[in-house]
């Protein structure tokens, strides 16, 4: 890899964000290929504790949607 | 965050619904293109490793 | 038994067995070219010679004819039979110099060239051929001639009717030597065809016993009698040699059952047109003109090319590729099929999508069409992105001939442009959009049954019972009711379901037997021991991912004991492989990395309940939806992607734990929003199979919009009918229906909904199991075409309503304009309005039949009278309503002067401006929906762009919502006629009696749970819920007074409260903090 991808850990809501990857699928659209999606039941279960950890371990992004 | 010498660019929330596949893309595209003008993560994680 | 030393090693073996057969069993390899298993062993080829040592001397024999005896000894690869199956192969290379297994028999014993003089022969004598000929009963070859003048022949080396051209001797020749085109030009003088493989269209051949495909349900092979040997000649059997579970019988009749039913539903489906009949076609002469269906076997990954987009004559990968709507519809010259198939447009425009999805953007698609019919749900849109987006070209002309290009493989054809210009255009293959027609053997299944047809042979229906059939008690679904495409035939399985259900509600559950439970494996404290399993979803994952390095990638992760890809996870012989794998290889937690745990994680779970593992050890890694269709052009980063996924799921699953269920009641009632046609017709579905419904309507009568509708398209007279309908609802003791009423609040969820009303001033609290939403569709109420400036521009309803009151003024207009896809069709409301051509034009007949001498003129951009509606069209051009069409950039202008109305039109024919002076201008204006957004809260479902309610799944759910227990029907879905709402809100009904009959269910184990012990009863958790799931246990309870408690039943798991506990007292089964510390662990890991 000439450029180094960077990674992003996205936390998405169950029922919607993870519903809209979904059918961004069905769709056939393209993005970039750096996140790595961890289902959540909803945004409600989201803590700072989750963020926090993933930057400190190494991720160079979070995205929280839902 | 800024405190613990994270760029705030880092982090970022969206709302989307279950239809708005679009507009997932879209925020996919903007996020990724912000984090990627950041470069890689050393701040914050040199800081937690030296904590460790 | 008989016992003897293999080796040095004691073996046993029958009595009888040869030697061969036992060092087979115990995985001693032993050389040979002439055994086959299902023969009498000849020991003809000499290599599988061994030394025996009968207790005095040692000998050489052929191990697969020489019988076993008590206490001989065998070696099978001592240094004298090594070098005696050298010589035996140096000779045969000798004779039969370039047979690859020669040659790599050579190989293995170290010979590069025999020292023999080299023959030019491919035959090695061992015999198989002529074995195998006789064991299939016909002896039509044997050994002939003698010493080295032996070969394989037919008696007096001349063709032979005795040859069946079975092929059997070619399919056991070791070397080749027999070809089949070697038996069609001197054996057989039997015609020797390919058997066709019914679901590949042809394409590719099959065997004779065969798997129908790989989804096939039972997954059992059958054996064709038609082609069979066995059935031909009474020998073979080969096959019953290799079952090893002596599964087949030969002697098995057809056998006659007889069952008591008290209903019967017809859904036999349609057969494709055969376009063969079209000579001008060619469609028999030229390989390159082909099928729709067999365009999907070819685009399909498990289809004859596995996906590859190549073109049947010579493989080569098409540049250019026509589709030629409306072969075998909309056509009384040939085929003598005046309806509509309603779905080759749509599919025609899917092929080509997914073709140049297969094939790269370069490819050249264009699809010749008479009118475009994009009348389903999201279809328009699909449409329009297929033209703007993927450059499909769509060309509105009819094709009359393919000539083959001379000297090549290619096609041309000629057309007319629309703007008159003939075009010569050469193609690399030619799809046929073929028709739906229904079969000679159903329209005499029909006739047994004296049910009553329509013109086009399909099951003759009224608009308002739309399942049943001419015969009481017996319903129709699916294509033989008509035209239709998946969502419309899925919504008429449930509809025909319901009716059946109508009539037999008091046998609900006299038949049923109760599920074998599989008790649960206790792995609580065992180590993880998981199984991943990497789906390849055809080409869908394995077509940008490397499936294989994922599944090798995955087996090196902590405690994953056993990983594996598989081609489709879904398929049932699929699932139950993973059981068993499960069982065997003791796994406690199982990863299927595949499509989304939204649609497939409830079936994978069950295939963990038949394995006898709680189904919360289990996670998906989305590869597919997440991955492998969003990364297309990225395979490497995709790969790392899915490997960076399933390292996530694994680590996640090792720290699940078994969870219990908690069971609820379902209520034994139903709410209905909406007292349309839809919703009427679903709450007295309903209460027929004997629930209790309540109606919702808010304006002061049931009816909806059907009260505004004149006579449906079948000429049936809908107010009388909608009287009859709502005559049964009010007379329906189970039926209450609140007038003037709207839902005000909402609280509980399925199998318990508590729901308020207000109606007319007054509050009403209903309990109800399931909803059923029909909140139907308004029209559009005009802007363009200066509606609202005079009286004589009217919109569809308005001209219903002159109907409905007799309008006198009617029948002594001079002339009559309508002006189609008025709000519809529009970039700000890009959905086509469906019912509006069919309304128009039957309109327009109706003021002929007032008036034959009246001008009409209908201005259209596609007629859309989709199914047999189109007779409705060739009707109404026949009794002279003068269509013409225009576009979206020359609409059409209506001008008011002097009291003088009148439509200026581009004729699309004449190329030349056209204004016509009319006495009525009626405006098919769209179907508007009605945008509750405060209902979609309440029952949290979601809507579309276009404001209609997003059922389940567009094709297989399309009555139900993602929300448990809440149901769907009507335009509220999408803008239809009356039948099909009728159709949609008997299927809604269906749907809900599925929940409703199983009176509890299980909800899920994903629920929040307090741990008592930390718990400083702050409170936070008990205000915040909003499903008010967290209590207080009561200060005077024996344990834990005070702290707070949560009620797994209302739970929904969204672990608002777990992410608010102050004291980390919260824990969300299924998502627990470690878990998804583990997740984000897993996934920074490879950083």
């Amino acid at each position: 890899m000439s450029e180094r991808e960077p990674k992003i850990v996205s936390f998405l809501c169950n029922w919607c964000s993870y519903g809209a990857a979904d059918l961004a699928g069905v769709g056939r659209m393209e993005y970039p290929p750096n996140i790595r999606v961890i289902r959540i039941p909803c945004t409600g279960r989201m803590s700072p504790k989750f963020f926090l950890a993933a930057l400190a371990q190494g991720a160079d992004g979070v995205w929280v949607s839902g | 965050m800024e405190h613990m010498g994270v760029e705030p660019g880092r982090l970022s929330f969206s709302w989307i619904s279950s239809a708005e596949s679009t507009k997932f893309v879209d925020v996919v595209k903007d996020v990724t293109a912000t984090v990627k003008a950041l470069g890689p993560n050393i701040n914050f994680k040199k800081a937690a490793d030296k904590v460790a | 038994m008989i016992t003897f030393k293999l080796n040095g090693k004691t073996v046993q073996g029958e009595e009888g067995q040869y030697i061969l057969q036992v060092a087979q069993k115990y995985g001693v390899e032993i050389p040979t070219l002439c055994h086959h298993k299902a023969l009498e062993p000849a020991g003809m080829c000499r290599l599988c010679t061994v030394e025996l040592f009968d207790g005095r001397r040692s000998r050489f024999v052929t191990s697969c004819n020489y019988p076993i005896w008590e206490g001989m000894e065998v070696k099978t690869d001592s240094e004298p039979v090594h070098q005696g199956r050298k010589l035996i192969v140096e000779l045969l290379m000798a004779r039969c110099p370039d047979v690859p297994i020669l040659k790599e028999l050579g190989k293995k014993y170290g010979i590069t060239e025999t020292r023999f003089k080299k023959e030019e022969d491919t035959c090695i004598l061992c015999g198989l051929c002529t074995r195998i000929c006789t064991k299939m009963g016909n002896s039509a070859i044997s050994l002939t001639g003698r010493g080295v003048d032996m070969k394989v022949d037919t008696p007096f080396h001349i063709q032979t009717d005795v040859c069946m051209a079975c092929g059997a001797c070619a399919s056991v020749c070791p070397t080749g030597h027999i070809t089949l085109e070697k038996i069609r030009s001197s054996v057989t003088k039997n015609s020797f065809k390919l058997i066709p493989s019914e679901y590949d269209m042809g394409l590719k051949g099959r065997k004779p016993v065969y798997v129908p495909y790989a989804q096939a349900v039972p997954n059992t092979p059958v054996i064709d009698r038609s082609v069979c040997m066995h059935f031909k000649t009474g020998g073979c059997k080969v096959c019953t040699e290799f079952c090893g579970v002596n599964a087949i019988d030969h002697t098995m009749q057809d056998e006659v059952v007889e069952l008591n039913v008290g209903s019967i539903i017809l859904s036999p489906g349609y057969q494709p047109f055969d376009p063969s009949k079209f000579d001008s076609y060619g469609y028999s002469k030229h390989p390159n003109v082909i099928t729709a269906m067999e365009m999907e076997r070819i685009l399909s990954a498990s289809g004859p090319t596995a996906g590859h987009l190549v073109r049947p004559s010579d493989h080569k990968e098409p540049k250019k590729i026509a589709w030629f709507q409306c072969v075998g519809s909309r056509d009384m010259n040939k085929c003598d099929h005046a309806y509509c198939s309603s779905v080759c447009c749509m599919y025609a425009i899917k092929e080509a999508v997914i073709a140049k999805e297969h094939s790269g953007s370069d490819l050249d698609c264009a699809i010749f069409y008479m009118d475009m019919r994009t009348h389903g749900k999201d279809f328009e849109r699909f449409y329009n992105t297929a033209k703007d987006k993927h450059g499909v070209r769509f060309i509105r002309s009819r094709v009359h001939t393919i000539e083959p290009v001379p000297g090549t493989d290619d096609l041309s054809i000629r057309y007319i442009t629309e703007s008159g210009e003939s075009v010569v255009e050469k193609f690399d293959q030619i799809v046929l959009s073929v028709g739906m027609e229904i079969s000679p053997e159903v329209v005499g299944m029909a006739k047994n049954l004296g049910i009553e047809l329509t013109p086009g042979n399909f099951c003759k229906t009224t608009t308002f019972e739309p399942v049943a059939t001419s015969r009481p008690g017996i319903y129709v679904c699916g294509a033989f009711q008509g035209p239709k495409d998946i969502p419309q035939s899925v919504i008429d399985s449930s509809a025909a379901a319901s009716a059946a259900g109508e009539i037999l509600a008091e046998a609900r559950n006299t038949l049923t037997r109760a599920k074998e439970i599989i008790p649960e494996t206790n792995v609580i404290g065992e180590r993880p021991r998981i199984g991943v399993f990497v789906c390849r979803c055809g080409i869908n994952i394995a077509g940008v991912v490397n499936v294989p390095s994922v599944a090798e990638y995955a087996a090196t992760l902590p405690y994953v004991e056993y990983a594996t890809d598989n081609l489709y996870s879904c398929s049932q012989d699929t699932q139950e492989n993973m059981a068993q794998i499960i069982k065997r290889e003791g796994l406690n937690r199982v990863v299927v990395a595949a499509c989304t745990p939204k649609t497939h994680e409830p079936l994978f779970q069950e295939t963990l309940t038949n394995a006898g593992l709680n189904k919360y050890l289990f996670e998906m890694a989305n590869i597919r939806n997440h991955d492998s269709w969003v990364h297309k052009n990225n395979p490497d980063l995709a790969t790392q992607k899915a490997k960076d996924l399933i390292r996530s799921a694994v680590y996640k699953v090792a720290l699940t734990m078994p969870l219990a269920e908690a069971e609820l009641q379902i209520k034994s009632s139903a709410l209905v929003v909406g007292g349309g046609i839809a919703g009427m017709t679903a709450a007295r579905s309903l209460s027929l199979q004997g629930y209790e419904t309540h109606i919702v309507e808010k304006s002061s009568n049931l009816g909806g919009q059907a009260r505004n509708l004149y006579r449906t398209a079948k000429g049936e007279d809908i107010q009388q009918q909608l009287d009859i309908l709502i005559q049964d609802v009010n007379q329906d003791d189970k039926i209450h229906v609140h007038l003037n009423a709207e839902l005000v609040q909402m609280d509980g969820f399925v199998g318990s909904f508590k729901s308020t009303l207000n109606s007319a001033g007054q509050e009403i609290v209903v309990e109800h199991g399931v909803a059923v939403l029909a909140t139907g569709a308004s029209a559009y109420q005009p802007t363009e075409y200066h509606y609202g400036e005079d009286s004589r521009i009217v919109t569809s309803l308005e001209l219903d309503k002159k109907f409905m009151e007799k309008d006198s003024s009617l029948s002594s207009l001079q002339s009559a304009v309508f002006i189609q896809c008025v709000g519809s069709r529009e970039p700000d409301r890009p959905y086509c309005s469906r019912v509006c051509c069919t309304h128009s034009i039957d309109n327009a007949l109706a003021l002929k039949e007032m008036n034959p001498g009246m001008n009409i003129y209908l201005l259209y951009r596609d007629i859309r009278t989709y199914g047999e509606r189109e007779y409705l069209f060739k009707e109404a051009r026949e009794k002279g309503i003068i269509f013409i069409r225009y576009s979206m950039d020359k609409k059409p202008e209506v001008s008011l002067s002097n009291g003088k109305l009148s439509v200026k039109i581009m004729d699309h024919i004449l190329g030349t401006p056209l204004e016509i002076e009319t006495d009525l201008i009626t405006l098919a204006t769209a179907i508007v929906p009605n945008r509750d957004e405060k209902l979609a809260n309440f029952f949290k479902v979601p809507m579309n762009s276009d404001g209609f309610f997003v059922e389940r799944h567009a094709k297989l759910g399309p009555s139900e919502f993602a929300t448990d227990g809440v149901f769907l029907c009507g335009m509220a879905h999408y803008p239809k006629p009356i039948d099909e709402s009728i159709v949609q809100g008997k299927a809604a009904a269906s749907r809900a009696v599925t929940l409703l009959a199983r009176k509890t269910i299980h909800t899920s184990g994903n629920v929040a749970e307090v741990v008592p012990a930390t718990c400083s009863s702050c409170g936070v958790c008990v205000s915040i819920c909003p499903y008010s799931a967290p209590s207080f246990v009561e200060e005077t309870a024996r344990f834990n007074p005070g702290k707070a408690q949560i009620n797994p039943v209302l739970c929904k798991g969204c672990g608002l409260c777990v992410a608010s506990c102050r004291s980390g007292a919260i824990r969300l089964k299924g998502f627990d903090n470690d878990q998804i510390f583990a997740q984000i662990t897993a996934l920074n890991e490879a950083m």
